[in-house]
């Protein structure tokens, strides 16, 4: 059996939306930072058991530091969000808990991960003071350039869909 | 002719494509993009399928704007608008790859500036923590060594007094020697944490600077002499003798330099000269220089060497922190100066500093050195006995301090170790003193202070007190004398320090 599960992927720009979804499906990694425009779609099929695979078509949206101000359409129909922050930039993750509820109240019972990207840029004890200090509830802290927790995140993503549908 | 202009001009950037609700393309008008009537429209690009929930929301036009859809060898950017009709979808695809080209590169400039902005400011917020909690550091470290070193330096000045061996003298003598390196060193520390922290600030005082002259042709001449070198001095004679400025930090850099000189130079001669810039007015312009025959400097160590922690390799082993000439370049900075490295061709350097002072046409100021010296001298004798309170929670300062006042055979002293005791004592004593630490158990040295000013007796609150503490900054210091301290010392101080502030403050 096979379905398709639409996963919008958001926060802050700079944070490493497209990077985290480039790891994912073509496991690759650049340092050069290319700014996303409006949104970009790529897909990619997991396999959840032998009989079971989900197609995630992957919304990786424009980064902007005001969540309220996205195009509800960009939100439409979605199965799954993915909040990306930095966890070496305090900006990208201050807000956080109210970005949350907003994102929350626009689509109540999508499946929402949190996910704190660039790992391999903080020292593992500094990063969990950052999270306890802000009272983060943290899903993955991962690295796009290393991989850390990359495919560990997509996959919890599409296996709670597909136990959810 | 106009149908012509027309097909030439028309906006051709814009594509209908009409397809049913289960995705199907029934017509497409082909204007940009490949869309084949009968192919499904989900094998175009992923984008489209978002179609079953667009069919199924209530909304009857939805649009999507700067969506990228790589489609073939092509790459376009395009803002799509979905028409829900009741038979079927039509799809307004319009081309704005162009327009969201030129948009990319802005966006991209702002994003990288307001990153790198926000990294600048995360690491330098980084560099000043970790430069305060050096600083804290060097602090509380050197503020913990002085109590200790105060003990130290006093029971040397006592064996001194008792009747000693040769040998014993001049093991007396080396504990000297390394007790004030220690003490020297600890201050070079001190300093340069409180230059670092922004707390030291320099004072603008009248003092002699004849006199600091002589000081230090006296001290650096037998420094010299002891290390086989000579040392010459000039001063220009048109320098007044009293200005204004921060004496003690002026000596810091001077003794700094000079101490460097003689370190580094083991052949030949170390000269210090004080030479007439400019005077008009009241302001004299002068120029400090510090002259060796020394080792050298290599150029390519000539900035490393003001940096802190820093001894150039020189291939024999010498003492100290290596702290000495980044005090030196700070301390000049505060001072509105700026050292000057000079490396000799043959051998040796010069080390110059320019600096303005003020000068006043009347001093008030003219006491010697001498003259305090021989103050303490006559005071230490033929005079009535004064009944001191002695008030220290640490017994082994408390001991030295106690064996400094009664060798002196001039005071009845009296201990307290307790902050809560020393009223008891106050009330049933006459004491012309009270020499009490700051930092004391229970009631501090300030609260103690405020409330023997506040005693209804007369006799009791006028009580002159004076306050050791070994914490050297302003602050405290001044905390102390606003409660109605006579004076402050600071932790480590020598005997005839400690016993002449005591003279002065019962004068």
């Amino acid at each position: 059996m096979q379905s398709s599960k639409k996963i919008v992927v958001l926060g802050h720009f700079g944070v490493g939306k497209t990077s985290l979804i480039r790891r994912f499906v073509t496991d690759a990694f650049s340092d050069n930072y290319k700014v996303t425009i409006g949104v970009h779609i790529t897909k990619k099929t997991v396999e959840i058991s032998a009989e079971n695979n989900v197609s995630l078509i992957l919304w990786d949206l424009e980064g902007t530091d005001d969540i309220a101000s996205l195009r509800k359409s960009y939100l439409l129909g979605a199965h799954g969000i993915v909040f990306v922050f930095d966890v070496s930039r305090p900006s990208t993750f201050q807000d956080l808990n109210d970005n949350l509820a907003i994102i929350r109240s626009n689509l109540p019972y999508v499946p929402l991960m949190v996910v704190g990207n660039k790992a391999d840029l903080v020292e593992e004890h500094a990063l969990k003071n950052v999270i306890e200090a802000q009272e983060i509830a943290v899903d993955f802290i991962a690295s796009a350039k290393t991989g850390k927790a990359v495919n560990a995140l997509f996959l919890k993503l599409a296996t709670l869909l597909t136990t959810n549908a | 002719m106009l149908e012509q202009y027309q097909k030439q001009y028309r906006n051709n950037k814009r594509q209908f494509v009409l397809i049913n609700k289960e995705g199907t393309v029934i017509e497409s008008d082909q204007q940009f993009l490949a869309i084949e009537a009968g192919t499904s429209i989900y094998d175009i690009h992923p984008f489209f399928e978002c179609l079953p929930a667009i069919v199924d929301s209530d909304e009857k036009e939805i649009s999507f704007f700067c969506v990228h859809l790589p489609i073939e060898e092509n790459f376009f950017v395009v803002d799509i608008k979905f028409l829900v009709k009741k038979e079927h979808v039509l799809l307004i695809i319009d081309d704005f790859t162009e327009h969201y080209h030129s948009y990319q590169n802005v966006a991209q400039t702002r994003n990288e500036s307001v990153i790198k902005s926000e990294l600048t400011i995360i690491k330098n917020r980084e560099l000043e923590e970790r430069e305060r909690f050096k600083n804290n550091f060097i602090q509380n470290f050197s503020h913990e060594l002085r109590n200790p070193l105060t003990s130290i330096m006093a029971i040397v000045a006592i064996l001194g007094d008792t009747a000693l061996t040769d040998e014993q003298t001049k093991m007396l003598d080396f504990l000297k020697e390394s007790n004030t390196n220690l003490r020297l060193m600890l201050e070079d520390t001190l300093s340069i944490g409180m230059i670092d922290s922004g707390k030291l600030k320099i004072q603008a005082n009248e003092f002699d600077l004849h006199s600091l002259f002589k000081l230090m042709e006296f001290t650096y001449k037998a420094k010299a002499q002891k290390k086989g070198l000579q040392f010459l001095c000039r001063f220009d004679d048109k320098i007044p003798q009293y200005v204004i400025g921060d004496r003690l930090r002026l000596f810091q850099v001077i003794t700094n330099l000079l101490d460097n000189a003689i370190k580094y130079t083991h052949t030949g001669s170390v000269s210090f000269n004080v030479l007439l810039n400019l005077k008009r007015a009241n302001t004299v312009g002068l120029h400090f220089e510090v002259i060796d025959t020394g080792e050298g400097i290599a150029a390519e160590d000539k900035e490393q060497i003001f940096e802190g922690f820093n001894q150039i390799a020189t291939g024999k082993k010498t003492n100290g922190t290596g702290l000495g000439l980044t005090i030196v370049k700070k301390l000049l900075a505060l001072m509105g100066s700026k050292i000057v490295l000079q490396l000799h061709q043959d051998k040796g350097t010069t080390f110059y500093f320019d600096m303005l002072f003020k000068y006043p046409l009347f001093p008030e100021n003219d006491r010697s050195l001498q003259e305090n010296t021989k103050t303490i001298k006559s005071e230490s004798s033929n005079q009535p006995k004064y009944k001191i309170l002695l008030v220290e929670d640490d017994e082994h300062v408390q001991a030295t301090l106690f064996k400094m006042l009664l060798k002196t055979n001039r005071f009845q002293i009296n201990l307290a170790y307790d902050g809560a005791f020393v009223f008891q004592e106050v009330v049933n004593n006459n004491y012309d003193l009270i020499v009490m630490d700051v930092n004391l158990p229970n009631l501090n040295g300030i609260q103690i202070t405020k409330l023997i000013r506040d005693f209804p007796f007369k006799n009791i609150k006028k009580i002159p007190i004076i306050g050791l503490t070994a914490n050297v900054y302003k602050d405290q210091i001044n905390q102390c004398l606003k409660a109605g301290m006579q004076k402050v010392l600071t932790k480590p101080f020598e005997q005839e320090e400690f016993l002449k502030v005591i003279y002065k403050t019962l004068k």
